[in-house]
């Protein structure tokens, strides 16, 4: 295998660190805590207790959703930025490419928020700091695609996936969607062949992850398009090639037009199979979106299992923001009062480590 | 001693606290640090418990009093620190430290909120001026080149042909001529270029200039550069989309003055306004700072009282209620010697709440294995913590630590053996000991010199049991010391006419024969002779006289440890271990290593200078003791075959007796409990101690046979037996015994290894260094002298002291650890950690 020997010259460490880091995700029991506690000032305390430690207990005023949303991503993008700044290459590019996919949500953000009129200020917060870049606050000058790119992306790392989606047709929210669907494409695609390159472990850990990254939009995209105006040709043109589905699937995917057939199309794919099975009686009803991120989770937790990869980072930062997104669903469903609800997040790591 | 030996005895007890007075008696038992508590609610989450809501107000208070630290740092105020000791605040006080604390932190914000408001302020005002006084550069170059400027414009219909209006064109439809100013910060600079040319397609013209000074950034505080800069632009499209990148930038805009009056006016009105505010800036700062000053005296208390009440508040959180509700339970380990201060402390926290009913403990009976306490002092401490490093003591096991002040530095000093070094080991410690209790010594934050500083009683005896065998080895940095005179005699030689004036003149190395009469006059009266360390055949005299040395050594500390074995049988009523686990284990160490350190010894009295040449060699005769074939070879004395062929018996015979001994009798009287129902009774007596049956007896009428059900099933626990288990971990044992007496005593042969290379290395530094210097003849050398003794020092110090006094420590650690701990002892206890606020307690 190659890399084996130098790895842990150039890599070991910040491996070791985000191994480290993974040990603090929490367990089934923090879970099981946390969806004990009455108010957000229990979570608090019961957070206190993990590795997030004072995070919450630092501002002065009242706790909110929000507020715990923004904290744990402001710890994400500690964290990160650590890793970041210790990188060598290509590990640091490999980082750089985690971090586009935020850069393209912001950026489709911030072009429906002007596109209704929305002040930037009141944008940018919302946008996800692990994507944030200097340029961000101008986007919403774009009219066209084409202006987005030569005028405002054309120094960002996200040139690079523009080359498809570049189009003159004025910028509507229909058109953003198609936007953030070419630019996806061409990020995943991007993605998958600078894991390829990399080679080794790598590769074997990463290729699985982003090819079900990439079919899980295909999926969403056909799931979404129904009763649109979308034609069979546009949607096939913003499918990413990378994934497993590729080619007959993604072929018999543009041709769904219910749910059914998107079924009949995931039927073939073992793996796919489960996500859009009937859920087992008595398990409850969990969405299409939730499932898929059951799967991801899933696929995440095997980079673990290897060393000497870069596997680790995309998936302790894909696992942190589901550990997120779990920590913001139990609190929305305390301050809200809909304790039937609460369990309905995803547990990361099965066993209590 | 005894406590220090085995380790405190210990007790279970339950604590009976009024609910008025619990606040108090935790707070009594705090300060004094005598038990340890049991979680008695451990299902409970953490924020289910009963004072959840008075440990979230302790916490509120901390952040609080975080926020004050650090706003007393930044302002660069030191904290009267000191020895106070305040106690926790009553409960009834607390709500005034909170409402002083509130106070103080709203008007510190509001304060703080001020200053930076009014700082911001200032910035503005400051980048204001510098924007106009830098603009002002930009239109006077602008009026001055202004006919180069028109070309420009000119060229802008042939670049842009693509757009639809041209120069004349927006000229004509009258469109105006827009300025933005401001400030921006000069690493962005570039980027804002090229963006506003990209966007705005060319129809904007950007100048700017440096700002020279540093202004201070308000969000960060840090000093950054900024740039102003000047933006001209036609229309108010552009001007829309320009302000937005304006915006994007984070560039602070400025009002543009239309005309040089009012650019002139403005910057007069700026330079009062500024003034005004320094002014006002400087009176916010001192208030500030006295506030600061003022929470500063107190900050100190109020840190250690919020952590003690909070540890309160965590320990009354373990407890549990009554049926009653009137009393909280506690579950406490205790030593059992500490329980009339437990009393004591009881009553003066139940004193001092005023409550009318009193706190009191009750000893309980238990199966649980209590926590292990050692009490130690300043000075078994450091030995103690090398035993607790390898595992910490059961209940009521051998200790090793005390045996371990003296064969720990023994066994070092034996490969550490130099009288010099120790010398200076000794005094480096003693140094230390001598000044423990200054301050600076005791509170440092460097971690490698702690270390040493908590070891200064381990180094001292380190460095003394060095000088005494550097006394022995005759060794003071590798030259020996003739003290009483010299035991050989070369005079003798000639005068027996051995030598001749030729055999010196012919030959560099001769040999002292003792067996001639007058050479050798008896042995040195302590440790080796001086001449050796002219005799060129030093090393092997001295390696031999070592290695034997530390196979004895080796022997004597391993059967140490199998004798310390026995302490532990006879405490935990296992006789049967006695004989079937230490008597074996015993005869196999001695029948075979012990056999060879008594050939060592006989060897070193039977055979003196004369029939040395008869001497025969250990190892030989050790080897065919295994092959028991002593054909070939000179007997060392009559009936040799016949003894040695018995120990071998012997101690073959006693690895199946070790090996399946325990485990039959153990199995045997497994199964014979359940014939004979006497015997149970006999062995329940036998288990326990008297002093706990008693207690369980009294405990038993109290309550009546509720508890009598605990103590049977507890018994229950204690009989479940699997052969196969016991079987198997003897197994594993017995092979570890077996295996580990032939490797454990080869291991002992680095003490040989350590001082050979100890010796070698302080031998090779005086040669290559010292010697050097010394070989200078002229008065030269005097001065030359000087340096070289300089790095013969710091060589010393740092290689043979530092770094060999490592290794050598290291060494020493690993033969008590693996050698001699591994006979004995099991360290798998738990450490007792009392409920102490001096050992939550640091301030920062």
């Amino acid at each position: 295998r190659p890399g084996f020997l130098s790895f842990n010259v150039n890599h070991g460490y910040l491996e070791g660190l985000v191994r480290g880091m993974k040990a603090g995700i929490l367990t089934r029991t923090d879970y099981h805590n946390l969806a004990q506690c009455d108010t957000l000032e229990d979570m608090k305390l019961h957070l206190q207790s993990t590795d997030y430690g004072k995070m919450l207990s630092s501002s002065e005023e009242d706790l909110t959703v929000s507020m715990v949303d923004s904290k744990l991503r402001e710890n994400l993008l500690t964290e990160f930025s650590c890793l970041r700044s210790n990188a060598l290459p290509p590990l640091s590019t490999f980082l750089d490419y985690i971090t586009y996919s935020y850069m393209i949500d912001n950026v489709v953000m911030l072009i429906t928020g002007a596109l209704k009129q929305r002040d930037v200020a009141e944008l940018l917060p919302r946008c996800h700091p692990l994507g944030a870049f200097d340029q961000m606050a101008a986007v919403g000058i774009a009219r066209t695609p084409t202006e987005l790119y030569s005028a405002i992306l054309v120094d960002t790392p996200l040139a690079q996936f523009f080359q498809d989606a570049v189009s003159e047709c004025n910028l509507d929210e229909m058109e953003v969607e198609i936007l953030r669907s070419k630019l996806f494409k061409a990020y995943l695609e991007s993605f998958h062949s600078f894991c390829k390159t990399i080679g080794g472990d790598t590769k074997d850990i990463m290729c699985p992850v982003l090819e079900f990254e990439a079919d899980r939009r295909a999926f969403i995209i056909t799931v979404n398009s129904f009763g649109t105006d979308l034609s069979c040709t546009d949607r096939s043109a913003l499918y990413p090639s990378c994934g497993k589905l590729y080619p007959e699937g993604l072929s018999l995917l543009a041709r769904a037009e219910d749910h059914e057939q998107v079924k009949a199309v995931a039927n073939c794919y073992p793996a796919y199979k489960i996500i859009f099975d009937d859920p087992e009686p008595g398990s409850g009803f969990k969405t299409l979106e939730d499932r898929f991120f059951e799967q991801e989770v899933k696929l995440n937790t095997l980079a673990f299992l290897q060393q000497f990869h870069f596997g680790v980072f995309y998936s302790y930062i894909k696992l942190k923001e589901q550990e997120s997104r779990n920590i913001v669903w139990i609190a929305e469903c305390v301050t809200q009062r809909q304790k039937s609800k609460i369990h309905n997040y995803i547990p990361i790591f099965q066993e209590t480590t | 001693m005894c406590s220090l030996l085995r380790g405190e005895e210990m007790c279970l007890a339950q604590l009976f606290l009024q609910s008025g007075s619990a606040y108090d008696c935790i707070n009594e038992l705090g300060e004094l640090g005598l038990v340890e508590f049991r979680d008695l609610n451990p299902g409970v989450n953490a924020f289910q418990r009963k004072h959840v809501n008075e440990i979230k107000k302790c916490e509120e208070m901390e952040r609080i009093l975080g926020y004050l630290l650090r706003e007393v740092k930044k302002a660069d105020i030191s904290l009267p620190e000191g020895d106070v000791n305040p106690v926790a605040p009553l409960p009834k006080h607390v709500m005034a430290i909170m409402e002083q604390l509130q106070r103080l932190e709203v008007e510190l914000g509001e304060v703080t909120r001020n200053k930076e408001k009014l700082q911001r302020n200032l910035l503005e005002l400051t980048e204001y001026t510098h924007m106009l006084r830098t603009t002002r550069n930009f239109v006077q170059r602008t009026s001055e080149v202004s006919v180069s400027f028109c070309h420009v414009y000119e060229e802008f219909p042939f670049l842009e042909k693509d757009t639809l209006m041209d120069y004349s064109s927006m000229q004509r439809l009258g469109a105006k001529l827009g300025f933005i100013s401001g400030l921006i910060q000069r690493t962005k600079i570039e980027a804002f270029e090229r963006m506003l040319w990209r966007v705005c397609k060319g129809y904007t013209i950007l100048s700017y200039a440096e700002v020279e000074e540093y202004l201070e950034d308000p969000d960060t505080g840090e000093p950054t550069k900024s740039v102003v800069f000047l933006i001209s632009y036609w229309g108010d499209q552009i001007g829309q989309k320009v302000k937005k990148i304006c915006d994007c930038y984070h560039c602070h805009l400025y009002p543009y003055p239309s005309s040089n009056e009012e650019r002139t006016d403005v910057v007069e009105g700026l330079r009062t306004r500024i003034q005004d505010l320094h002014t006002v800036l400087h009176r916010t700062d001192d208030y500030l700072k006295q506030v600061l000053m003022k929470a500063s005296e107190s900050v100190y208390t109020w840190v250690i009282q919020v952590k003690k009440m909070k540890a309160i508040y965590f320990i009354l959180n373990l407890c549990s209620f009554d049926v009653t509700n009137k009393c909280l339970i506690a579950e406490v380990w205790c030593p059992v010697n500490d329980i009339p201060t437990l009393r004591r402390a009881l009553e003066e926290g139940s004193r001092k709440s005023g409550a009318t009913v009193p706190s009191f403990v009750n000893r309980i009976p238990t199966n649980d294995t209590p926590p292990t306490l050692i009490r130690t002092n300043k000075f078994t401490s450091g030995f103690q913590n090398i035993v607790d490093a390898y595992g910490v003591g059961n209940y009521r096991e051998v200790n090793p630590a005390p045996f371990t002040i003296i064969t720990f530095p023994f066994l070092f000093a034996v490969m550490f053996g130099d009288l010099g070094h120790g010398v200076i080991m000794a005094l480096f410690a003693l140094w230390m000991v001598l000044y423990e209790n200054n301050r600076k010594l005791k509170n440092t934050r460097n971690e490698i010199w702690n270390t040493f500083f908590e070891g200064r009683y381990i180094i001292l005896m380190m460095g003394l049991f060095s000088i005494y065998t550097g006394l022995i080895y005759n060794d003071c940095f590798s030259k020996s010391l003739n003290i009483f005179g010299s035991g050989w005699s070369v005079k003798a030689m000639f005068e027996a006419k051995v030598w001749k004036d030729a055999d010196i003149r012919g030959n560099r190395v001769l040999t002292l024969d003792p067996n001639v009469t007058g050479v050798f006059r008896g042995p040195y009266p302590l440790g080796i002779d001086p001449i050796w360390n002219l005799a060129s055949n030093r090393l092997t005299f001295l390696n031999s006289y070592k290695m034997k040395m530390s196979v004895i050594l080796g022997v004597i500390h391993m059967s140490f440890g199998v004798i310390l074995s026995t302490y532990n049988y006879l405490h935990f009523r296992k006789k049967h271990s006695l004989y079937l686990v230490f008597l074996p284990e015993l005869l196999f160490l001695l029948c075979l290593f012990g056999y060879l350190v008594f050939m060592i010894f006989y060897k070193w009295l039977v055979f003196t200078a004369k029939d040395s040449r008869l001497a025969p060699s250990i190892l030989i005769h050790f080897i065919n003791m295994f092959l028991m074939q002593g054909d070939g070879v000179q007997p060392l004395y009559p009936g040799q075959t016949g003894l040695q062929v018995f120990l071998v018996v012997i101690a073959v015979l006693s690895v199946p007796v070790l090996l399946l001994g325990k485990p039959v009798y153990l199995y045997w009287l497994h199964n014979g409990s359940h014939r004979l129902g006497m015997y149970r009774g006999y062995e329940r007596v036998r288990r326990n101690s008297e002093e706990e049956l008693y207690l369980m007896r009294a405990h038993d009428m109290e309550e009546g046979s509720s508890h009598s059900d605990l103590s049977t099933s507890g018994e229950r626990q204690t009989e479940e037996f699997d052969f196969a288990d016991e079987f198997l971990h003897q197994a594993i044992h017995t092979i570890e015994y077996c295996l580990g007496c032939v490797s454990n005593t080869a291991s002992y042969l680095r003490l040989w290894a350590l001082s050979l290379a100890h010796a070698q290395l302080s031998e090779v530094l005086w040669t290559m260094v010292m010697r050097v210097g010394l070989r200078m003849d002229t008065s030269l050398g005097v001065f030359f002298l000087v340096p070289v003794f300089g790095l013969f020092a710091v060589l010393t110090v740092s290689i043979l002291l530092v770094m060999e006094g490592l290794s050598a420590f290291l060494h020493a650690l690993r033969l008590h650890w693996v050698e001699f701990q591994n006979k004995f002892y099991s360290g798998t206890g738990v450490k007792f950690c009392p409920f102490s606020f001096s050992l939550h307690l640091s301030v920062t």
